[in-house]
Formats: C-alpha cells, sequence, structure tokens
C-alpha cells in the first residue's frame, strides 16, 4: 500500500514539474516570501522628512539628522519648491533669532506636530539621555505588520495546496484516467493519500522556505509543521471536492477561489475585529491556524494555546470532511 | 472465468434498467464476444465486471471473486482495455507505463517490449500527450497487458485505428487467445467479433437475446445469398437474394431471363445481417 501511495506522489510531482499552472501555484509563495523580504525594510519606517537649508548651522543640521531624515538646499526659493512637491516634507529655516518652518498646508498633522517638536528640543537643548523614564521592552525586533504579511502568506500557501489537488484531479478527469487506476490494486484511500501527499508536502516546503527567505528561521518548527498539517487537511478536502466538480482547470480555480474567499474573510476578522466580536469568526478553521500562527512567528506561542487552536481545526475539518466524503467518494468511482 | 446470474442495473436508481435481468458465463480461455448497438448496455455490463459501476442487483463471479465483496487484489490478474484511451499526457510512453505497472502486486511485463509489440517503438521518451489519438489507443491497449492478465477487457479493441494497427492489434489477440488468457470483447463491429470470439451474446435494450458460436448462428440463422448486379430501362439495379427462399429462387431466375447481367455473385450471411434478423436492429 505505502509503495503504491509511493507511486502516486511521485507521479504527481512528475506532472507537476511539466505542467505551467501547477509549477506557478508551487513557486509563487517563495516569490512573495521574496517580495516582502524585500519591501519589510521600509514596512516600520516612521521617519519624518525634513528639508534644511545648506548654510543653517552644522549643529542644528546634525541635531534634525539623528531623528529625521534631512535634505539640504541651497536657498529658500528650492526650499519652497520642495515643500510644494506632492509628499510630506517640513521645511525648517532660520529667521531672525529663531526658526521658521514652512508647510505645504495639507501635511499630515503627526508630521506636523513632529516636526515643531523636535525643533522645539533642539532649541532647549534636550538629548534622549536627559529623560528620566526607563526603557522596559519585550524585545520584539520584527515588525507586526511583517509578521501579519508572513502570516497571510502561510495560510495562502495552505489555500493553494487545494488548489494543487483541484487542478491535479481535474487533469485525471480531462484524462480519464481514474477509470485506469480503478482497475488496477491501488485501493481508493491510497489515491487520494498519495494525491494529498503532493498538495500536503509541496505546501508545506514552500513553507519553510519562505519562513527561512522571511527572517522567521527561530520558529518553533515543531509548532509550525503542527499547524501547517492540520490547517491543510481542509484545503485538500477543497481541492478534491471541487477538483471532482468541475470540469476544466479555470472552473476548478474559480470554484476553489470562491470557497476561500469567506475563509480568507476569517483572517481579515482576526485583524481587524475587536475582541468582542472575534467570536464571530471561530466556524472558520483558518482563523484557528492564523491565530496560531500568528503566536508561532511572534515567538509568543505556547503548547497549550497551539495544541487548542490545531484542535479546533480538526473538529471543524472534520465535520467539513463527512459533509463531502459522500461527494469525493462518487466522484472517484 | 465469469458468471452472470440475473444481473439488472438502473443509473436513476428506478424501474428504467440500462441492463435487465442478463445471465452468462465465460469459461477460461474463451474469448466471449458482447455485441450490440451503442446504448444497448454492453459499456455497463463490461463497467460491472471490471467494478467501475457497483453492482446493484444479481450475482457476478469475476476471476473466482464475488462482486458483492470488495477485492482490489483481483485487479492483479484481470487487464483492461477502454474504448477511450485514458493515458497521462504530460508522461513519457514508457513512463506511463512503469508507473501502472508499480501499481500491480504480480510480476509485469517490460515496458519497452509492449510499446514495440503495438507498434510504437522509437516513440517511448514521447509525452502521450504529444501521441495521435491511434497511438494514445495502443498505448491503452499495451497497459492492459502490463500484468499477463488471466482475464483480459477489451471494449472497441480496433475503433479508430487504421486497418494495418487494427490487424497487429487483432494478431495481438489471438496471440493472447493461444496463451490460454479469457477476454471479454466488447464492440458493435461484427467482423471483428466474428473473427476473434468463441461464442458471441446479441445485447440490446438491456437484454440478451441468444448466445451462441458465430458458426452455429450462421448455421441456424444465416442464408447463402446472391448479391447480382443487372442492368433495368439503362440503370444499373443491385438486389441480395437469399438462394434458399422459394420467392427469391423465383426472382433470381427472372431477373437472370429478362436482363443483362452485370456481376452475380454468392455469399454467406455476415454476423451483423444476423443481428438484424434476429434483433430486427441494425449495429448503430
Amino acid at each position: 500500500m505505502l509503495k503504491k501511495i509511493l507511486r502516486i506522489f511521485i507521479r504527481d510531482i512528475k506532472s507537476t514539474k511539466r505542467e505551467q499552472i501547477a509549477l506557478y501555484i508551487v513557486f509563487a509563495p517563495i516569490l512573495l516570501a521574496v517580495a516582502i523580504t524585500l519591501f519589510a525594510p521600509g514596512l516600520n519606517d516612521t521617519t519624518v522628512n525634513l528639508a534644511l537649508l545648506k548654510s543653517d548651522e552644522p549643529a542644528h543640521i546634525e541635531y534634525m539628522q539623528q531623528f529625521a531624515k534631512v535634505e539640504l538646499y541651497d536657498d529658500l526659493e528650492a526650499l519652497e519648491t520642495r515643500v510644494n512637491k506632492r509628499d510630506d516634507v517640513v521645511a525648517i529655516a532660520p529667521k531672525g533669532d529663531g526658526y521658521e518652518i514652512v508647510l505645504q498646508g495639507n501635511e499630515n498633522e503627526i508630521v506636523q506636530t513632529y516636526s515643531t517638536m523636535l525643533n522645539s528640543l533642539y532649541e532647549i537643548g534636550a538629548t534622549p539621555e536627559d529623560t528620566s523614564a526607563t526603557i522596559m521592552s519585550f524585545g520584539k525586533t520584527v515588525p507586526p505588520l511583517k509578521t501579519m504579511l508572513v502570516n497571510m502568506l502561510v495560510s495562502l500557501t495552505v489555500m493553494l495546496a487545494g488548489m494543487l489537488i483541484a487542478l491535479s484531479i481535474v487533469t485525471e478527469k480531462a484524462e480519464n484516467t481514474i477509470n485506469a487506476l480503478n482497475v488496477t490494486p491501488l485501493s481508493q484511500t491510497g489515491f487520494v493519500i498519495g494525491k494529498s501527499m503532493t498538495g500536503g508536502l509541496v505546501s508545506l516546503v514552500s513553507i519553510v522556505i519562505a519562513l527561512f527567505i522571511t527572517g522567521y528561521s527561530g520558529v518553533n518548527w515543531l509548532m509550525v509543521i503542527l499547524v501547517g498539517v492540520t490547517s491543510m487537511l481542509l484545503s485538500l478536502i477543497i481541492g478534491f471536492v471541487q477538483g471532482l466538480a468541475s470540469s476544466d482547470v479555470i472552473e476548478a480555480a474559480t470554484n476553489v477561489k470562491m470557497i476561500f474567499l469567506p475563509i480568507a474573510g476569517s483572517i481579515v476578522g482576526y485583524e481587524l475585529l475587536s475582541d468582542k466580536w472575534q467570536w464571530t469568526m471561530y466556524w472558520s478553521p483558518f482563523y484557528w491556524a492564523y491565530k496560531a500562527n500568528d503566536m508561532i512567528l511572534s515567538k509568543t506561542a505556547d503548547w497549550p494555546t497551539v495544541l487548542l487552536c490545531t484542535g479546533m481545526v480538526l473538529v471543524l475539518t472534520l465535520a467539513v470532511f463527512f459533509i463531502a466524503r459522500p461527494k469525493i467518494r462518487k466522484g472517484l468511482s | 472465468m465469469i458468471s452472470v446470474k440475473n444481473l439488472s442495473h438502473s443509473y436513476n436508481k428506478d424501474e428504467t434498467k440500462a441492463v435487465n435481468n442478463i445471465s452468462f458465463e465465460v469459461q477460461k480461455g474463451e474469448t466471449f464476444g458482447f455485441l450490440g448497438p451503442s446504448g444497448a448496455g454492453k459499456s455497463t455490463t463490461q463497467n460491472i465486471l471490471t467494478g467501475l459501476l457497483k453492482l446493484q442487483q444479481g450475482e457476478v463471479t469475476v476471476g473466482g471473486f464475488d462482486l458483492k465483496k470488495v477485492h482490489n487484489e483481483r485487479f492483479n490478474k484481470i487487464g483492461v482495455s477502454f474504448e477511450q484511451s485514458n493515458v497521462y499526457g504530460k508522461l513519457t510512453a514508457k513512463e506511463n507505463l512503469k508507473f501502472y505497472a508499480k501499481l500491480f502486486d504480480v510480476e509485469t511485463r517490460d515496458p519497452d517490449e509492449l510499446i514495440a509489440l503495438v507498434g510504437l517503438q522509437g516513440k517511448e521518451k514521447v509525452r502521450a500527450g504529444e501521441f495521435s489519438k491511434g497511438m494514445k489507443h495502443r498505448l491503452t491497449f499495451a497497459r492492459s497487458m502490463l500484468n499477463n492478465p488471466e482475464l483480459w477487457f477489451l471494449d472497441e479493441p480496433t475503433t479508430g485505428l487504421d486497418p494495418a494497427i487494427a490487424a497487429t492489434i487483432k494478431d495481438i489477440i489471438r496471440e493472447q487467445q493461444k496463451k490460454g488468457t479469457t477476454s471479454f470483447l466488447t464492440t458493435h463491429n461484427m467482423f471483428i467479433a466474428d473473427e476473434l470470439c468463441d461464442r458471441v451474446a446479441f445485447i440490446i435494450d438491456g437484454e440478451i437475446k441468444l448466445i451462441d458460436t458465430p458458426k452455429n448462428l450462421k448455421l441456424e440463422y444465416g442464408k447463402k445469398l446472391i448479391d447480382i448486379e443487372y442492368v433495368k430501362d439503362d440503370k444499373i439495379v443491385k438486389e441480395t437474394l437469399k438462394t434458399v427462399d422459394e420467392h427469391d429462387k423465383k426472382r433470381i431466375s427472372e431477373i437472370v431471363n429478362a436482363y443483362d447481367i452485370r456481376t452475380m455473385h454468392s455469399k454467406e450471411a455476415t454476423l451483423e445481417e444476423i443481428f438484424i434478423e434476429v434483433t430486427g436492429r441494425g449495429l448503430v
């Protein structure tokens, strides 16, 4: 049995390598991981842009450069031209004994206040060391937005496993090869497990690679694998059902996307809804998987919580499986 | 090798039967032809026998296995050649056969040998997706022999093939017959049935009308015929008349005496003509 399952898996991998859409599905998460890594340094960039005159006091320019991104201009006219461009740049120019702050007028209020406060602090000669406050840090070095994007990427990769299965099943249907398999000693269960291995393992490997690329190699891998495998089960079931129900690749891709839309909605719900309304998303296995992954990626996960989340994923997936099982059985016969 | 008793099947699970209370037996080493027009119930019967359709009603044993119970190991001694080719387009001819070979628990034949046997030598490394319809059909046929089947299901094995390739396929079937393979041949082509089958069953509207050897059928139902072509009013007229029928005999005499005969050939009734006579229906 195990040998036959492995044969199905190897055959599917061989076909996937020769199928452009399948290859795209396999490599999309890795490409997205590279994109996140490239743009991540800018995700937490809250720097204020200041325009100063080259003739300004060197001490003023040096002070400002510590806390803002500073651009230097030759004269007041060039300074004003810069301020009037589309982005938020605040100009600070010497005037009499003090300074004049030049604004376009439509800048973000926080940018205006920050620039003004910064100049005031320079004028009174304040430095960060002058504060009486002590610093207590939780030591989080990863921007929360990056964690959110990587978590969404993990969820997307899990969903793509279903897409890969649907694509494979549609191809088997189009080539009428399921009938040929049905007259071999391979059991239906063996066929389903073999096919699931392809979608599951390919996605799991993609998740591992994506986490390495995005810099999350220090996470608890056992937790990542546990959540990945359990959340993938639902994706695989959806892949089988939609693959068997669809007549071509386009229809299968559309159907899988339509099914995943509300599921993806539950992830958005996790991020946007207040604690009071989080319960409205409890129906979705992906909500629990996303929640678990959020903690794992933020390195705040503990085993009881992860096990609770994966337990919820399993219970909800089992419910879907019992509803979908007759359809899958009939479709494969 | 195959025993079918009171087999019925309804796709809608109602009184409309695709196959209605049919019974027959196929002996070991026999080539049994299941003949009938499209929609007669041939494929339904074969699909039940090969396990592709669930047995609803009746008692069926195939290769000693009761179809009411699930026995996947029975496929180790069964080969199925489908009417519509079904091979993996992304895999080469050889990869296709190697993949299926690994799914059996018995010794299998060399893929290269089978590929050559069906005339596809030199195409081992070509992806099946690039094959013509006929080539795919031959690969499907080759696959059905992978496990040296004791029982071989052949669904329209020569349909869509050019005469030379069809002759090759028929030769392969004859070779397997010599080796003692039991074959269940489903076709609407009476010529191939006549050439290859030890016995044939005529099925129409889900019911078997008769089962016998082609020779016996010809003796019982076939009558010597004469194809005659003659000139009447400057036009060529063709008639086929029976030599054993009194009315036809008189007609032959009339034609010979009254008209200019162009051609006149005697012939034996074909299985197709017998089928039409027995069932009252054609084979299309």
